[in-house]
């Protein structure tokens, strides 16, 4: 059996130090629990994504190679990466999760059904499920995968954002690789493992104001079925093998809900909960995916919001041919990525841990536990990437509408819409405010990680002190980029 | 720490942010300036042009390989220029108008800050995010926004540090 994610047993999450409020919203809203709990619920938020993206695959494949003509291009990249960076991640978390239309091939593959659940016995699990499954690797149970493959995939972002070609193919290819997961290997490996979509949304997904838990720890302990990660007749084992009983963080709960469907106790529930509540990084790949994706915030933000056409000719490798400027462009993200930041960042924890005289936890726990607050301030620096994107941008959304493919349609009659951005001028105001939102939660809860780790006020702010010195430093230079 | 203390940062901190405010209210004589920008994929040179508030800007625009634009935020100026061609083409966006031929653009720079030009004629796969910077001094919003993150910073630190402000 593959390793459950989430041991060991963690505090409930009435205990977690930032913790202020929760709200039941099946409690609140009777009818969000009727729709979630129903078969269909999945499938039918997954079907309208699905018939959209193989729209968009198809523009790819053979509408006009112009990105900012073609459908594939403006609505992945502006509108929805816009959408889920700045309201399903902070907001609902991995809501993208429960109806991407990504693995809904290998779904199939597996239990041979879209809607209906299939009890049986396969592996432990109370359904039938179909395929070879087979364990996946207990050395690549992290998301170091998720960690290359997002660093490798942006490095050629300036093609796959600009080339409808390339984002077909690079989709093309996750599908591929999502049905062939789904057949060798039990449940979501693809999703678990390997998709660098997946990675980041379950880094931020920390940060997101819900989250899906048991009512009651007791109920849970008491349960001898196990029926949320084994599954039942009611629901398919969770895709992602998560026992609701042990969770405490959104990371790897995919929202798909199987488990409202199969809990015997009726002890699932999603809750509404304050920003950020979700606070403790649990290993190295964590770490170093809160390293990457800010530091990929800040490279994006250099060549493609930047000034330098240089750069740009570097990352644009297919037309400007410059394998010399690649290189080093390729080079210096990977090595600031990899090594730069996150040593940079173990200095300041180890300097903070001197400062406090730290000396009952060891710098391994205090860098992964601190390294925590990276991540509302990478997310927030992600979203402040992301607003010239709509808001410059955001004019192709109206005219590649009548003329997705860029053929000289014009369905809706806005086709020949001209180019106008959404009050540009205005853009650095708001980029500014939120960066320091972020800095402002990224302290805060950089406090609670160092509070619950000292348990003394002063100590915790000892050794946050530098690692606070830091985040100010990289919250200026996001903000030199953006409005200096 | 007391809270008179607190208080006091928290007052220092406001005073350098005044302070950072009002150095930038110093005004500096108004110039004649004459730019010539130059577009090629998928870049501007210059690539950063920093102006005083008040200058008189003259702006000439060339292209150098393909039809490139020139779409000046904040200043309702949309341009476009095509290769080999000494004159090339403006308009105000905000007034609908058609383009115009011109031999130069002339405006004052009035309003200050940052702002981008981009290339508002599609000119190949880089072409949305092929931009540069018209920095307009004082860039007010730079310094405060850094002074803020400096006191965002001492603010929640010294929040922390202090017996029940979490």
């Amino acid at each position: 059996m593959a390793t459950i994610r989430n041991q060991p047993a963690p505090p409930h999450p009435d205990e977690a130090p930032s913790r202020t409020w929760r709200v039941n919203l099946f409690e609140k809203f009777p009818w969000l629990k009727r729709v979630v709990k129903a078969r269909s619920f999945q499938f039918s938020m997954i079907l309208p994504n699905l018939l959209l993206f193989y729209l968009f695959i198809l523009a790819g494949l053979f509408g006009t190679p112009i990105g900012s003509r073609n459908i594939i291009i403006v609505f992945v990249w502006i509108l929805w990466w816009f959408v889920l960076i700045t309201l399903m991640v902070p907001l609902l978390g991995r809501v993208w999760c429960t109806m991407c239309p990504l693995p809904v091939f290998g779904d199939w593959l597996q239990r041979r059904a879209l809607v209906k659940v299939r009890s049986g016995d396969t592996v432990g699990l109370r359904n039938k499920l179909f395929g070879l499954n087979k364990r996946w690797p207990r050395k690549l149970s992290n998301i170091w995968l998720q960690n290359f493959g997002f660093l490798f995939l942006a490095i050629f972002s300036a093609l796959l954002v600009t080339r409808p070609i390339v984002s077909a193919l690079v989709f093309g290819l996750l599908i591929g690789l999502a049905v062939v997961l789904a057949y060798v290997y039990r449940l979501r490996a693809f999703c678990s493992y390997l998709c660098p979509i997946s990675g980041f949304l379950s880094l931020y997904s920390m940060t997101s104001m819900i989250e899906l838990r048991s009512v009651s720890a007791d109920a849970c302990q008491k349960c001898t079925s196990k029926a949320c990660v084994r599954g039942s007749d009611q629901g398919w084992a969770c895709p992602w093998y998560v026992y609701m009983g042990k969770l405490d963080r959104n990371n790897y709960c995919g929202l798909c809900m199987e488990c409202v469907k199969s809990c015997p106790n009726d002890n699932i529930a999603l809750f509404a909960r304050p920003f950020a509540s979700d606070i403790k990084l649990k290993g190295y790949d964590e770490v170093w995916k809160a390293c990457i994706m800010l530091v990929l915030a800040l490279s994006y933000s250099v060549v493609l919001l930047g000034p330098w056409g240089h750069i740009k000719n570097w990352a644009n490798i297919s037309e400007s041919g410059n394998w010399g400027g690649f290189a080093v462009y390729a080079s210096a993200t990977t090595l600031l990525a990899l090594v730069v930041f996150p040593g940079l960042l173990y200095l300041v924890v180890r300097l903070g841990q001197w400062l406090a005289r730290a000396r009952e936890h060891t710098s391994r726990e205090l860098f992964i536990r601190l390294a925590y607050t990276l991540v509302p301030l990478g997310l927030l620096a992600w979203i402040a990437f992301s607003v010239p994107l709509v808001m410059v941008n955001g004019a192709y959304i109206i005219s590649v509408l009548s003329d997705p493919l860029g053929w000289g349609m014009n369905l809706f009659g806005t086709a020949g819409f001209h180019w106008q951005p959404l009050w540009p001028a205005w853009v650095p105001y708001l980029q500014a405010p939120i960066l320091l939102a972020g800095l402002f939660w990224s302290l805060r809860t950089g406090f609670h990680v160092a509070l619950d780790l000292f348990g003394d006020r002063a100590l915790a702010t000892r050794a946050l002190a530098p690692l606070s010195v830091f985040l100010t430093a990289i919250t200026m230079v996001f903000l030199a980029l953006f409005v200096g | 720490m007391t809270k008179k203390m607190f208080g006091m940062i928290i007052g220092a901190v406001a005073l350098l942010l005044l302070g950072v405010l009002a150095l930038g209210w110093r005004p500096a004589r108004p110039v004649e300036r004459s730019i010539i920008v130059e577009a090629e994929k998928y870049a501007y040179t210059p690539a950063v042009i920093k102006v005083n508030k008040g200058d008189r800007i003259t702006l000439r625009l060339k292209a150098k390989d393909v039809t490139h634009g020139f779409f000046l935020e904040g200043y309702d100026l949309d341009a476009q220029a095509r290769p080999e061609m000494p004159l090339f083409w403006v308009r105000r966006p905000s007034t609908g108008e058609a383009y115009r031929t011109v031999e130069e653009v002339r405006f004052v720079a009035d309003r200050e800050g940052k702002f981008r030009y981009r290339c508002s004629t599609t000119c190949g796969y880089m072409h949305p995010f092929m931009q540069g910077e018209l920095i307009v001094q004082p860039n007010r919003l730079f310094p405060a926004s850094l002074v803020l993150a400096v006191g965002v910073t001492l603010i929640s630190l010294l929040r922390f540090a202090r017996a029940g402000g979490t």
